[in-house]
């Protein structure tokens, strides 16, 4: 999970898997994606316990469903 | 298993450890923190870790990444207003440590892994205010939250 300085530069890397190019986006849409309330919430007291709750799930499937459109 | 409380303390106490030095707790220390035997903090430390998209370094009870940080160095420096004491795991990663620090510049720089020069975003809170280059893309071999164990190497 890395950042380029463009399209071409992480196409050119030599670990560059075309199967995960839907991955390839500008970094704001990775900054959008990770402002999901899961990373928000992970300074919380008790956030082991809210990723079990139905909010938390809710949070992660919606960032699986993000991370994978 | 520990209890759910005491995994909600130990998430907090590692985590909050990360966030004000930039390093993670011993499981020694975080016994005497937590208030526990040395031989339940060695577990919590891996169901901690086993709960995350984290690792301890193989074959140790060492923590050497607690997402978004990583406590052995990466390429991404994370600096917040200005003082540089943290590593992200990953670039993505790096983008959600600001959630960690409110209202905190939090400026990330790395080097391109295609051609070594520098990459910088600077972001608070919501909004991004650097960029550099415009045209910097994310991208990812694996899947996001996806087989343990290739973490380290995605």
């Amino acid at each position: 999970m890395n950042l380029f300085r463009s399209e071409d530069h992480a196409r050119n890397w030599d670990r560059y898997d075309e199967a995960m190019t839907s991955s390839l986006r500008p970094v704001t849409d990775w900054a959008d994606i990770f402002a999901n309330r899961y990373f928000r919430e992970r300074g919380r007291p008790d956030f082991v316990s809210w990723t079990r709750s139905e909010t938390g799930l809710s949070a992660f499937a919606e960032l699986r469903r993000r991370a994978r459109s | 298993m520990s209890d759910p409380g005491l995994l909600d303390r130990g998430y907090a106490e590692v985590l909050q450890r990360c966030v004000a030095t930039g390093q993670a707790p011993h499981y020694t220390e975080l016994a005497a923190s937590l208030g526990i035997s040395l031989a339940d903090a060695r577990s919590l430390v891996h169901e901690l870790v086993a709960l995350t998209p984290g690792w301890v370094h193989p074959g140790t009870d060492l923590l050497a990444s607690f997402p978004p940080f990583n406590l052995q160095p990466t390429q991404y420096r994370v600096s917040i207003d200005g003082d540089q004491r943290w590593f992200a795991q990953c670039g993505f990663e790096a983008l959600a440590i600001r959630w960690l620090f409110p209202g905190k510049q939090v400026r990330i720089e790395a080097p391109c892994l295609c051609c070594g020069e520098p990459l910088v975003v600077e972001m608070t809170d919501e909004t991004i205010t650097t960029i550099e280059p415009e045209t910097m893309v994310g991208y990812t071999s694996a899947e996001v939250g996806g087989d343990a164990a290739s973490r380290p190497f995605r």
